[in-house]
């Protein structure tokens, strides 16, 4: 499903201070991203953490590596651990200077790869997690709060008291949105869940997390959830005998007894269409959300997750797929004031922008 | 026969021989370990100088990357003039490009008049971050040294807050930064801005100065000897005071121009180590205000280096590795260069 221009465009207003720079015809892009030939193409990746941080940087990785035996003479580099400062223009500048004719950065880095855009029209540019579309800068993302509410829907029947923990990293509306979505599939069940947060500041931190899930428990949570690139948190909710869900990947093998399940990345396809779109001339920049299935998906249900609830809360994953959204009004935030009126659903860009908490989350904004 | 003496004062053709060697000794040691790691020497050579200086935006990064080093190195080389160990130049850059963009963001003037004001915000910023070190120092003894370093991470911690808290970005979700700022400094070419210009200016203008001036000779006198500078009827401690006062303020400038001149939003990482850095950029840079300009180019190209590095799979720590073994080779090097062999009669 890809975006359309309106949506953006209004944005684009909002950004007083950046040059408003015309959209480019559609001959003028592509004569800019014309075909070229496989051996001809390099791409240069760039990744904010460590590319076996067992999380999200390697299933990026994993695609991209998968990407190598669908094209065998493509060229490809990349630099891991980049930081989210002016170093990270002068990565992508020297992704430009190095020939690169793709730069795709798997996490968000906002302006620091717009300006590196901006002055290398002829290069084609992707930003996972980012919400810039110019004549040659696009973005991609994943539309994990359907896998989430999955997800909630199993943490509801699974918890004894309702009480679910999450353990956050920064209140960006990528985590905003995962929390929320967990918490209203829990509700769609039990209607008394509610869910505390901890922020760690950081999204690969097995000491911070380990401690937050273990402050979780201690508050009464009996399920625990997150954002996190490592499995802190599952070992201790292994260890005192309470559910946990994960992110990115599966990772049922630190603790069998607790795993329900995770939200699980595979970019793979999207990678591989983006690089014959490349190769073919066809390559335009634009917004792009991976949805549910194609992209992101729920992991396969742990091993001591009752079959009866997978069945449900997999019912509620078939109804999505045909279409239904379950982010559909009324829904309030955590004051009690309605922000969704009755009747009116979120679509995903309203989702991908959430920076506020429902109603029963707290201590995330 | 023959004995050995180290001299008080050594040649500066005797250190400039010493620095080459060691210059040397860093590359051979960053030789082996690149072809310990299975890199093609030859061909990281090429790529490391094509996409430093054949290309327009390696010259631009190079630019970039001298304009804060140059600024950092002359906030601790005036330091060091003074006899004092200015370790705060990160936090007084970190309050320079806070006040700086306070400007940027709330005054509703046009660039003719904001930019002096964040400049003149920026110095003040920079001086005031040094004030309670300086005077603790000047008057009370206190370790400028551990003072100015401890001050660094409440500056971080400002404006991780700020940044996060009451600036945060709300019109476009950047991640731990401010909006986007409403005035930036000129731009010369490309994304290089006119901040590198007034450091350059400012670095000349300091070497004029201060070896020509009573107060840079008294400055010089205090931090060389503070007993005889008394006796000689120089008060040491308002020198001491002014020195770092200046010092900080030097940082300060150097985090305005970065943030409005390179980054354009206060950002958590924005210090990037400058400060830390500019501490090699002083060493390097010796008795001379004017070799701080080439001691600026030199870590610029180092850090460049790391980016290019980076891109090949080398860790980017390999920067700091390589800026310490630097660091820790010219030490050797204008020691050894002290030492004469001084033949005698028998």
């Amino acid at each position: 499903m890809s975006l359309k221009s309106p949506a953006i465009l209004t944005r684009r207003t909002l950004l007083r201070s950046a040059p408003l720079a015309a959209l480019p015809s559609v001959a003028r892009a592509a004569s800019r991203f014309a075909p070229i030939a496989e051996q001809d193409l390099l791409v240069a990746f760039g990744h904010t953490s460590p590319v076996n941080d067992g999380g999200w940087t390697q299933m990026h990785d994993k695609a991209i590596r998968a990407l190598k035996q669908h094209f065998p003479k493509m060229r490809s580099l990349y630099v891991e651990s980049i930081p989210y400062s002016a170093d990270a223009t002068r990565l992508f500048r020297q992704f430009v200077a190095e020939g690169a004719q793709m730069v795709i950065s798997t996490s968000t880095y906002g302006d620091f790869i717009k300006d590196v855009a901006d002055q290398a029209p002829e290069v084609g540019f992707l930003e996972c997690d980012g919400t810039n579309v110019s004549g040659n800068l696009g973005w991609y993302y994943i539309t994990h709060w359907y896998a989430s509410y999955v997800i909630g829907v199993a943490a509801a029947r699974l918890s004894r008291n309702g009480r679910l923990g999450y353990v956050a990293s920064f209140p960006t509306p990528s985590v905003i949105a995962s929390a929320n979505a967990t918490l209203l599939g829990a509700r769609s069940v039990n209607p008394q869940a509610t869910m505390r947060v901890i922020s760690i500041n950081s999204w690969f931190d097995p000491q911070a997390a380990a401690s937050a899930g273990a402050a979780l428990i201690d508050s009464g949570c009996d399920f625990l959830c997150g954002i996190m690139d490592d499995p802190g948190y599952l070992r201790v909710a292994q260890e005192r005998g309470v559910w946990a869900a994960m992110w990115n990947t599966d990772m049922r093998q630190f603790a069998p007894d607790a795993y329900v399940s995770s939200v699980v990345l595979d970019f793979e396809n999207y990678y591989r269409e983006t690089i014959a779109a490349r190769l073919a001339g066809q390559w335009r920049p634009k917004g792009t959300f991976l949805t549910l299935g194609n992209g992101v998906d729920r992991d396969r249900w742990g091993a001591r997750v009752p079959v009866a609830i997978q069945r449900e809360a997999d019912a509620v994953r078939d109804k999505m797929l045909a279409g239904w959204s379950p982010f559909t009004g009324p829904i309030k935030d955590s004051n009690g004031t309605i922000r969704v009126p009755a009747g009116q659903t979120m679509n995903d860009w309203d989702i991908y922008h959430w920076n506020w908490q429902v109603e029963g989350v707290s201590g995330l904004v | 026969m023959s004995r050995r003496i180290r001299l008080a004062v050594v040649p500066a053709r005797r250190i400039f021989i010493g620095r080459l060697l060691a210059l040397g000794f860093v590359f051979v040691v960053l030789a082996v370990v690149l072809a310990m790691l299975g890199l093609k020497l030859g061909m990281v050579a090429r790529l490391v100088v094509t996409s430093t200086f054949g290309t327009k935006f390696g010259l631009e990064d190079l630019a970039l990357y001298m304009t804060p080093l140059l600024m950092t190195g002359a906030a601790v080389w005036l330091g060091l003039r003074a006899g004092l160990w200015n370790i705060g130049a990160e936090g007084q850059f970190l309050a320079g490009a806070t006040a700086a963009t306070a400007i940027g963001l709330f005054l509703p003037a046009s660039a003719l008049v904001s930019l002096p004001l964040a400049a003149l915000a920026g110095l003040l910023a920079g001086a005031l971050w040094s004030a309670v070190p300086a005077a603790g120092r000047a008057w009370l003894g206190v370790s400028e040294i551990i003072t100015t370093l401890l001050l660094n991470f409440i500056a971080s911690f400002m404006v991780y807050y700020l940044v996060t808290g009451p600036w945060a970005d709300r019109v476009t979700g950047a991640q731990v930064s401010s909006e986007r700022l409403h005035v930036a400094l000129p731009v010369i070419h490309g994304v290089v801005h006119w901040g590198g210009v007034l450091g350059l200016v400012i670095v000349v203008a300091m070497g004029l100065s201060l070896g020509r001036s009573r107060f840079g000779y008294e400055l010089a006198l205090s931090g060389s000897n503070p007993t005889a500078a008394h006796y000689a009827g120089v008060s040491v401690a308002p020198r001491i005071f002014v020195a770092l006062l200046f010092s900080g303020a030097l940082a300060g400038l150097g985090g305005m121009m970065e943030v409005l001149g390179t980054v354009h939003r206060l950002q958590g990482g924005l210090a990037h180590g400058y400060g830390y850095l500019g501490i090699v950029v002083a060493l390097l840079a010796r008795k001379s205000a004017f070799a701080l300009i080439p001691a600026a180019f030199l870590m610029a190209v180092i850090l460049n280096t790391g980016i290019v590095l980076q891109t090949l799979q080398v860790s980017a720590s390999s920067v700091l590795a390589i800026t310490g073994l630097l660091v820790f080779a010219i030490a050797v090097s204008d020691e050894l260069a002290a030492y004469v062999k001084l033949e005698t009669q028998k």
